[in-house]
């Protein structure tokens, strides 16, 4: 980039702090920040790292319960520390914007998009109503969404999750800011649309030169799009250099340490001969009450000891059928059969034996385990459930199950759910799991809302416990890299059906299904050139729903 | 200018100025704030006028010493995680507090603190206050003081009871209700619609006046009334528990409705429910104290507020205030629970200031 010429936004030995336990704790510990016009900065690190506050911070904003104790805030030569509540509201929104993570939430549902975009402009006095919403097509259309002339006038819940991030980012745009943050802008979406916003947002910051922060913790999407990257870690900086230098050399072993995470792999298990599997999908059909199919005609098996991975982006109906495995939504057709034994499609139906055999990992841990109750009586309640200990082989049990999952039992014995960091809680998801003795246990996302370090202890901790105990596993992922890491064989789902499903080795050599090819294809590689190849590959028009949507339906692969 | 009215304004103008040097902008502004409004006060009402003013503020001052030395008493003698949520507490709470610490004293030892019996003729009718008497006499000679005291037994009683009652009504069929769902919570539903949709007096009424002012009578009754109100809030609260995650898990280990609802859901609704149930226990104490009132409370010579507002309500138009006596204490309690609940409130909803 050459464009960099005078300096934006100078943070100085930025020191903030957090009020919790009556006291004031220091969340970021100095520091230092340099934005010139038209650069793009990623910020990554993991959840805690200070990220998002230093973006609030940008902004001269210090949210509900912390206060920026330290430092200055210079952007554009008007120092933000000091300056009133509204100076700085006469910049956001008009000379720095903001676009959330989630964009769902962001939006008001009861504006329609291009109300909502026009505010800022009218706000400010800067357009009149028809200019800015003439503008805002304009706009829609460079970060090309379908239909620009009308989708402004949907409501937010009439677009999708991608399209609405790059409504969003279009807002943001609205009136044409010097600097925007972006708060982990693509970490709610799918890898397919998670490319058209990519590509769209890049765009857009190259021709407006606007300097952008981007927060994420995914290296490969901030290799993408950031000039220069900074590495936090628990409110400091572990270092700062430019894309390139920074993925070709990092210097801090903690830099190091998140470039190798993808890099757990296992053997891949073979399917064992002549045996029955444990659990097996024959045709099913499902729906929920009255509603179109969600499943259609699903058939795939597991084995004992095996884990199958169940692909695809959201929609496709890879928890449904990990519902209708549990028996929370019985099919409406086919059956589930467990070790040749149909299962009671309701699980009300099942005895305690079925019951014990099928567990369930949850995605989020902070909803999975009640807030109320100790973890001494989450893990032990299916014990004793189910093999009816009390008493001093209670404790003992839920000792050993705290054992098994890598935590001090008498440190975590009498602890609330609340008291634990969030893979600690996935753990304790998992011991409540293997506390019922299964053979089959379906893990729903579960690294998906962890930490990129954080997920791969859960992915080892779970290969270990698959060897030790001979469990089988389910994975439903969207994230392929798990999938390699962990699966022995993929099923990739799309629109309710199974499109394509064998061992994973299999899966990753071409021929694909097109469909797999467009999930392999979108998922964001090191190399900060790989968006720009892949644009030039597919063409800008060819990507996201629109990939979809181009999938030929008399493509060999698919008739096969 | 008498020596009180010198001492007022140099305390007041002492104040504002102290804290006008430390800072304490709040302060100065109440206490400079009075100043103004009193040359005012004092040019229109006179020495009695600035008198009163006086009198209110060290009454409030007292209200708040208590409050402030209940509250630490309180977190003294709680364990560390209940001392810490104590703290939270702000001054009107730790009052509330206060009140209701007194009144189960009161109710609690009433024999021993009343000076005299419940039903004791010692004077005549409408004696005024003496050594002996500290509040004077009712329409019968009845120690009026004594009967207050033996009334927080008998009003707050019931009032407890009947709250109780209906909580236990309400809350276990909005449990039910939420983790149960289809028919049966269309079925509650309707019931509490039609229990609603009876003015809540005139059903009382009815109640009393069909099976007689008995004592069950009545909790039944107020209970019966007040349980849809604890219906719909234990459902709503239940229905946002029922649909997370842990309790799909304990539903597909095969818990049983029980164990789901102990174990489960109501750990995560107690806290609005601890709030209703404050302010239930207010409308209920004034539903029984109004049909007390009405002649269909608690039957005499039994102490009860309501009903001596009744008995005494003639002597309000000879400028008597010994009406007013139980009123207030009603009207204390409410407030005092009214401030507790507030908190609760507060505290559930996660509010920050």
């Amino acid at each position: 980039m050459t464009k960099r010429k005078e300096v934006l936004l100078e943070i100085k030995d930025l020191e903030i702090q957090g009020y919790s336990d009556e006291t004031w704790v220091d969340i970021i510990k100095g520091v230092d920040l340099t934005l010139h016009r038209g650069e793009v900065l990623g910020l990554i690190g993991e959840s805690g790292a200070g990220k998002s506050t230093i973006g609030a911070a940008a902004m001269g904003y210090a949210r509900d319960g912390t206060r920026i104790s330290n430092g200055s805030i210079e952007f554009d030569g008007m120092e933000l520390t000091t300056a009133s509540e509204s100076e700085k509201r006469a910049l956001r929104g008009h000379r720095i914007a903001y676009v959330a993570q989630s964009a769902a939430a962001s939006f008001n549902p009861s504006h329609k998009l291009i109300d909502q975009y026009s505010e800022a402009p009218l706000q400010y006095r800067l357009k009149k109503r028809i200019e800015a919403q003439e503008d805002a097509m304009e706009l829609y259309e460079k970060l090309r969404l379908p239909n620009p002339q009308e989708i402004g006038f949907r409501y937010p819940h009439q677009v999708s999750g991608g399209q609405l991030q790059r409504a969003m980012t279009a807002m943001a745009m609205s009136c044409k800011p010097d600097l925007i943050i972006f708060d982990e802008p693509t970490t709610a979406l799918d890898v397919t649309t998670q490319i058209e916003v990519l590509a769209a947002i890049r765009d857009i910051v190259d021709e407006y030169n606007t300097a952008a922060i981007y927060i994420t913790h995914d290296l490969a999407v901030v290799a993408q799009m950031a000039d220069t990257i900074k590495v936090l870690l628990k409110g400091e900086e572990v270092e700062e250099a430019t894309t390139k230098e920074m993925l070709d050399n990092p210097k801090e072993d903690y830099t190091k340490s998140l470039w190798a995470v993808r890099s757990f792999k296992r053997d891949q298990k073979e399917r064992p001969k002549n045996a029955t599997p444990l659990i097996s999908v024959q045709g099913v059909d499902a729906s929920y009450t009255g509603g179109a199919k969600v499943l259609d005609n699903v058939s795939f098996d597991v084995y004992e000891g095996m884990t199958v991975a169940v692909v695809g982006e959201s929609g496709s109906g890879k928890s449904t059928t990990a519902r209708v495995i549990t028996g929370l939504l019985p099919p409406s057709k086919g059956e589930v059969l467990f070790k040749g034994e149909p299962f009671p499609p309701d699980y009300r139906n099942r005895t305690k034996d079925q019951l014990r055999q099928c567990q369930m990992i949850y995605q989020m841990a902070d909803t999975a385990l009640n807030p109320k109750v100790k973890i001494r009586e989450i893990i032990g309640r299916p014990a004793q459930f189910y093999s009816g200990l009390s008493g001093a082989a209670l404790k003992n049990r839920v000792d050993e199950l705290l054992d098994l999952i890598e935590l001090e039992p008498s440190q975590y014995y009498n602890r609330y759910p609340s008291e634990l960091s969030g893979g600690q809680k996935q753990r304790i998801g998992i011991a409540r799991a293997l506390a019922a003795e299964p053979t089959f246990i379906v893990c729903d996302e579960v690294t998906s809302a962890l930490d990129q370090l954080v997920a791969e202890g859960i992915l080892r901790l779970l290969d270990r416990l698959q060897k030790e105990l001979n469990l089988a596993y389910m994975f439903i992922t969207h994230d392929l890299a798990t999938v390699r890491s962990i699966a022995d064989e993929v099923v990739v789902m799309q629109h309710g059906k199974v499109v394509e499903q064998g061992p994973k080795t299999e899966m990753f050599t071409p021929p694909h299904h097109p469909y797999t090819d467009l999930l392999l294809s979108s998922v964001p590689e090191m190399d900060p050139e790989w968006l720009t190849t892949l644009l030039e590959e597919r063409g800008v028009d060819n990507v996201g729903d629109a990939a979809t949507a181009q999938i030929d339906p008399n493509d060999p692969k698919i008739a096969g | 200018m008498s020596v009180f009215v010198i001492g007022y304004y140099t305390l007041l103008l002492a104040v504002s100025c102290l804290a006008a040097f430390y800072n304490k902008r709040q302060i100065f502004m109440v206490a400079f704030g009075l100043t103004l409004v009193s040359f005012i006060l004092g040019i229109v009402g006179g020495t009695a006028a600035l008198q009163a003013v006086a009198i209110c503020a060290g009454l409030l001052g007292l209200a708040a010493m208590v409050s402030f030395a209940f509250r630490e008493f309180l977190i003294q003698i709680s364990s560390a995680e209940m001392g810490k949520e104590l703290r939270t507490a702000p001054m009107t709470a730790a009052f509330g507090m206060f009140v209701i610490f007194v009144y189960i004293i009161m109710g609690i030892f009433a024999p021993w603190i009343a000076p005299h019996g419940e039903a004791e003729v010692i004077a005549s009718a409408f004696a005024p206050a003496d050594e002996n008497m500290l509040l004077g006499a009712d329409q019968l000679g009845r120690d009026m003081f004594s009967r207050i005291i033996y009334g927080a037994r008998n009003s707050v009683g019931l009032a407890l009871a009947a709250t109780i009652a209906a909580f236990v009504l309400g809350a276990l069929a909005g449990l039910l209700a939420a983790t149960k769902g289809g028919w049966f919570d269309q079925f509650m539903g309707r019931v509490a619609d039609v229990i609603m949709s009876i003015p809540s007096l005139i059903f009382a009424l009815l109640m009393l006046s069909i099976f007689g002012p008995h004592i069950h009578v009545i909790i039944i009754a107020v209970a019966v009334i007040y349980a849809p109100r604890v219906f719909r809030l234990t459902r709503a609260v239940a229905g946002n528990v029922v649909v997370m995650d842990y309790i799909e898990a304990a539903q597909l280990r095969g818990e049983g409705t029980w164990y789901l609802i102990r174990r489960e859901i109501l750990p995560n609704s107690t806290a609005p429910l601890v709030a209703e149930f404050g302010l239930e226990f207010c409308f209920v104490f004034l539903l029984v104290a109004g049909l007390s009132f009405l002649g269909l409370g608690i039957q005499p010579p039994t102490a009860d507020w309501g009903s001596m507002v009744r008995e005494n309500a003639t002597l309000i138009s000879f400028g008597d205030i010994t009406p007013l006596i139980p009123a207030a204490a009603i009207a204390l309690l409410t407030v005092g629970v009214n401030f507790v609940v507030d908190w609760m409130l507060h505290r559930s909803s996660g509010l920050k200031e």
